[in-house]
């Protein structure tokens, strides 16, 4: 009777895996990506954590982290994010967790922008629904690579062992997480596919947690790859300022002032600090 | 006429209470740094609606138009009657259907007479447009 059972239970998620990948399309990058993406690719050494109940979304941002060089546990992240009385992890803690750590956290949406991620050679943790839409298993997992040819892509999802899916089934699992990504990575290293703004904003939001650090090294990396907005500058002038360095902040103001010569909100910073220099 | 006085008196306190209100939220303003957030949905919004202008005041876009029976005055005004928020929605529109890749060139132009055609009623090609006839 237990053999039967097992049969039927095997047999039952044969059965459902069939089905997911029934009315499965292969997926060709020519047609799906905007770019022409290398035909495999692998982000190595992002850890493999076993994730404690409930905890896939803690656990996602503590691999990202880990293999970003951050010593940090599942724990200690589930501490910012996890919601007990919803025995999960909210999409807005999960990126609120990661910039109160102090990491630059954007939103993507797309395949396009996760494969040029992946790419980039930067994890990505994806929302899945792993069940379906009637009843949802709604689960974190990490995307650490992909194969076109071997029609395969390669994730870190809370187990010891990297959990493979065909594109197919990945595809209906994040279609029902409405293709919600993050990536997160340290403020020096921007990524490859979010739209300046959206960067930008990243910023603000370090500012607002008070991770004025982190701030200070994102405007910096923002400045470098976007020379020419005045806002990086502006940017990067208000975290030195909350981080009481005046003179790096009138420094960073100047050169706002230079790129943006008409803006006022850089005139008054810039006044602030300087009447603060000689008072 | 004495009411009438009154009136007017209570009238001038008030103002004048309100102008040593608004004098002060000002100084309030000044008494700190303006903040990046502000700063940025300001201006970021505005770049992106100067990117759109710029692109009709090209000249072959302007060509494009006139021989589409548009008149590029009139597109200018239609986009000039959109708000930040609806030409950030375009916007994402624009980056979402060039999939990802950043705008650039033919594509850009594309959009842009796609956006003032269906301003004008004449095509419906963005989710969000205004098309009043």
């Amino acid at each position: 009777m237990r053999a039967l059972t097992r049969l039927l239970c095997r047999f039952g998620c044969l059965l459902a895996l069939c089905w997911l990948a029934a009315c499965a399309q292969p997926f060709v990058p020519e047609e799906r990506l905007s770019f022409d993406a290398p035909t495999r690719a692998t982000v190595t050494a992002v850890p493999l954590i076993q994730q404690e109940d409930f905890f896939c979304g803690p656990t996602s941002i503590a691999m990202v982290m880990q293999w970003a060089g951050a010593d940090i546990t599942q724990q200690e992240v589930a501490a910012l994010a996890f919601n007990p009385g919803a025995g999960g992890t909210y999409l807005a803690d999960m990126i609120g967790s990661s910039r109160r750590l102090g990491q630059l956290a954007v939103e993507i949406s797309d395949f396009d922008q996760l494969i040029a991620e992946v790419t980039a050679g930067h994890p990505v943790i994806v929302f899945q629904n792993l069940g379906l839409g009637i009843a949802p298993v709604w689960h974190y997992g990490v995307v650490t690579g992909y194969d076109f040819e071997r029609d395969e892509v390669y994730l870190n999802s809370g187990q010891l062992d990297q959990m493979i899916m065909a594109f197919a089934v990945f595809e209906r699992t994040w279609r029902r997480g409405d293709f919600w990504g993050l990536v997160v990575l340290p403020p020096d290293q921007l990524p490859a596919s979010a739209p300046e703004a959206d960067v930008l904003a990243a910023g603000a939001a370090l500012e607002r947690v008070e991770q004025f650090q982190a701030a200070e090294t994102l405007y910096e990396a923002g400045a470098a790859r976007w020379p020419e907005n005045w806002l990086w500058q502006f940017g990067l002038g208000n975290a030195r300022y909350a981080r009481g360095d005046l003179r790096g902040a009138r420094q960073a103001l100047r050169r706002a002032r230079t790129l943006g010569p008409d803006i006022p909100e850089v005139r008054a910073n810039l006044a602030f600090v300087e009447a603060e220099l000689a008072g | 006429m004495r009411l009438l006085n009154i009136s007017k008196k209570s009238m001038a306190i008030a103002l004048s209470a309100q102008l040593v209100l608004a004098t002060q939220a000002v100084t309030v303003a000044q008494a700190e740094m303006l903040g990046t957030d502000a700063a940025i949905s300001k201006y970021t919004a505005l770049n992106n609606r100067s990117v759109l202008m710029d692109e009709l005041q090209r000249e072959d876009v302007q060509a494009e138009m006139i021989a589409m029976g548009v008149d590029p005055a009139e597109a200018e005004a239609r986009l000039a009657a959109l708000s930040d928020a609806e030409i950030s929605t375009i916007l994402t529109q624009m980056e979402n259907d060039s999939a990802g890749a950043d705008i650039l060139g033919t594509l850009f132009t594309i959009f842009v007479i796609l956006l003032v055609t269906d301003l004008l009623c004449l095509t419906r090609f963005f989710n969000f447009t205004r098309c009043v006839r």
